[in-house]
């Protein structure tokens, strides 16, 4: 190898950017990344315009109006589309205000703990050693533990609330991201472009970011939507148990609660949120492993 | 054999010590940041400042922190894990009660999971060979999406309340007592041969444990399907394919022996999802297991019963690890001559 050839850039730009035309038409084929897409955009906008498509609001009781059956159902009126529970609330209204706090839970805790996972993933991937030894002991000590039982002391311990859920998904969830996408980095720090990086006087963090970080792109994609789908089961969880979030916010997981009261006479109140909660996660997952098999060659050769 | 397995079981134990050390300091921390007064709902409305510092000082909660926990370690070693706050009694006394009824609970969960997701796991394996897994891969997908907790919901309204066939509330029917003799109530009642109190057990825990199989199957059928796919590629399969065996005996005999391994794994690294589910289920159907014990904990900040359950939830871990590594080496012949 010659000089010139060292002080050249490690890979070609299209070649190491994981995004090129070519893994966007691999994306567009997969028939699950826009069903799956598509779940999350339509739940993505109900969410964000639920002030315009409810019909109702979400806390308003009509106690002339208690469990009123969808309007399909015989006695069932127009006013409340889907019925009403036991309180005389709007269970459409309801439900597409639950779809609120169910994507911003699973947003912001998706991402916190892609970003903490990922940060020590790539720290002991990377420089393996010691670094790499503290914190894989620390994910086995974490992950000797079942994660509900984990994000329950953990809320104890912090309190209730939209925020609390977030973080305590966060501080349990980080060890998915970090064991999955360390034994990648562990592979790719053994590249030729990385030591190439390194040989023509790229630092530690500039090799981390620029080389090593774009190629755990796709898997940190698809792990985050995959996450999207646990934050969401497990804000459900908590807000059924009534540990999530206060009476007047309304979620998911709270109507479950609530309808178990009515089960017996008014199945409706309590099959509404369950699908809500099914078809999201659903959506997450499919466009997750859409995009896993998008991006991973040797998944597609495998005919998955 | 044997000195393989116990040299497992010791490495694993020594490995276990300094886990459960840290995983209690951790717990124990945590519940000290408690926003709220545990002690609140243990004082009458009319108690004065000072009754409250007097019970403070009784249940050693005025110590600092590092104290609290070297006490509260030094007695969990001689078996004593404290008393419940809201259950006034002792937690080791709720734990031997709770503790069977959930490991029967969730070994029937794997019972049940194993039954449906091995056939599962082959259909999805043999539509991938002959190019129809679009339907498979959807249904597994959909089953991924459904936690049990749902499936709990979902089954009492199929089968409680549509269909009412099968109870779904406690652990026995109204006025059966459960002798004690394992706390196992499926084999107790068996042992003092009460066949009626034993079918009603069943009954009960047949839908509780249904929620939690339908949970964990999608898991089992995906690491089976693509362990089976791996397998497809083996030359053995070439081999036994060139002796004349039929391919459902290859597929049976020796793929699903070999795709076995990977599954054992991830079962027992899953086996806290079991737990976890284990928990919103046994509280939904009213069964009387550390995980319902834990709900109601958690509600009311009972802290010497959280920190005794998480201690039982880190060693019922282990144990489950312990089992996987003797199950791997037992079946896997290349870590037989170590």
């Amino acid at each position: 190898m010659t000089a010139t050839a060292l002080t050249t850039p490690p890979a070609p730009r299209g070649e190491r950017f994981p995004v090129t035309r070519a893994t966007l038409r691999q994306l567009a084929l997969q028939r699950r990344v826009w069903v799956g897409g598509g779940i999350l955009l339509v739940i993505l906008l109900l969410a964000v315009f639920a002030p315009w498509v409810a019909p109702h609001d979400p806390l308003e009781q009509d106690l002339l109006h208690m469990l009123t059956p969808p309007m399909w159902a015989a006695g069932g009126s127009g006013e409340f589309p889907l019925g009403t529970d036991g309180l005389g609330r709007c269970v459409l209204s309801r439900a597409i205000y639950g779809a609120r706090v169910a994507l911003t839970v699973a947003i912001e805790a998706a991402l916190g703990s892609m970003l903490l996972g990922s940060t020590l993933a790539l720290l002991g991937g990377y420089f393996g050693g010691l670094v790499d030894r503290a914190i894989s002991y620390l994910v086995d000590l974490w992950m000797s533990f079942p994660p509900v039982v984990l994000s329950l002391i953990l809320l104890v311990g912090l309190g209730t609330g939209v925020d609390k859920v977030i973080l305590a998904v966060v501080l349990v969830d980080w060890t998915r991201f970090c064991r999955v996408i360390r034994a990648d980095v562990l592979v790719i720090r053994r590249r030729d472009y990385v030591l190439a990086a390194r040989l023509i006087g790229f630092t530690h963090l500039r090799t981390m970011l620029r080389e090593v970080l774009p190629a755990v792109v796709p898997l940190m994609i698809t792990l985050f939507s995959i996450e999207m789908g646990v934050a969401i089961i497990v804000e459900a969880t908590l807000s059924f148990i009534g540990l999530s979030v206060p009476p007047e916010i309304t979620t998911w997981g709270q109507m479950l609660a609530d309808a178990r009261n009515d089960m017996q006479s008014a199945a409706w109140v309590m099959l509404t949120p369950v699908l809500c909660i099914i078809v999201t996660v659903l959506g997450c997952n499919l466009f997750g492993d859409g995009v896993r098999v998008a991006l991973d060659p040797r998944l597609r050769l495998r005919g998955e | 054999m044997f000195q393989i397995i116990s040299a497992i079981v010791l490495r694993r134990l020594l490995l276990a010590i300094p886990t459960l050390l840290l995983l209690s300091l951790v717990v124990f921390v945590v519940l000290r940041m408690l926003p709220v007064d545990p002690l609140a709902m243990l004082l009458p409305a009319s108690a004065t400042a000072a009754d409250a510092a007097a019970l403070r000082q009784q249940l050693g909660f005025d110590k600092p922190i590092p104290q609290q926990f070297l006490i509260w370690l030094w007695k969990a070693v001689n078996g004593n894990l404290g008393s419940s706050i809201n259950f006034r009694q002792p937690v080791v006394q709720l734990m031997l009660a709770a503790v069977p009824a959930t490991l029967e609970l969730t070994l029937t969960g794997l019972l049940l999971a194993l039954v449906i997701s091995v056939p599962g796991g082959v259909l999805a394996f043999v539509l991938h060979q002959r190019r129809h897994e679009a339907a498979a891969d959807l249904i597994v997908a959909l089953m991924q999406s459904i936690p049990s907790f749902l499936w709990s919901l979902l089954l009492i309204l199929a089968f409680g309340v549509f269909w009412p066939v099968l109870p779904f509330s406690g652990r026995v029917g109204d006025g059966v007592t459960l002798p004690d003799i394992t706390g196992f109530a499926l084999v107790d009642l068996l042992l003092v041969g009460r066949f009626e109190a034993w079918l009603s057990a069943v009954s009960h825990l047949l839908l509780p444990a249904l929620a939690l199989a339908l949970g964990f199957a999608p898991l089992v059928i995906r690491v089976l399907r693509s362990s089976l796919i791996d397998a497809a590629n083996e030359p053995y399969v070439e081999v036994a394919r060139l002796r004349g065996l039929s391919e459902t005996r290859i597929l049976w005999r020796h793929m699903l022996k070999n795709a076995s391994l990977p599954t054992i794994t991830m079962i027992g690294v899953q086996f806290g999802f079991l737990f976890g589910g284990a928990l919103l289920v046994e509280m939904i159907f009213g069964f009387p297991g550390v995980g319902n014990l834990m709900v109601q904990a958690v509600k009311g900040n009972d802290l010497p019963l959280i920190q005794g359950i998480a201690l039982i939830f880190c060693v019922l871990m282990l144990v489950i690890t312990v089992i996987v590594d003797v199950l791997y080496a037992v079946l896997n012949p290349r870590l037989r001559t170590l």
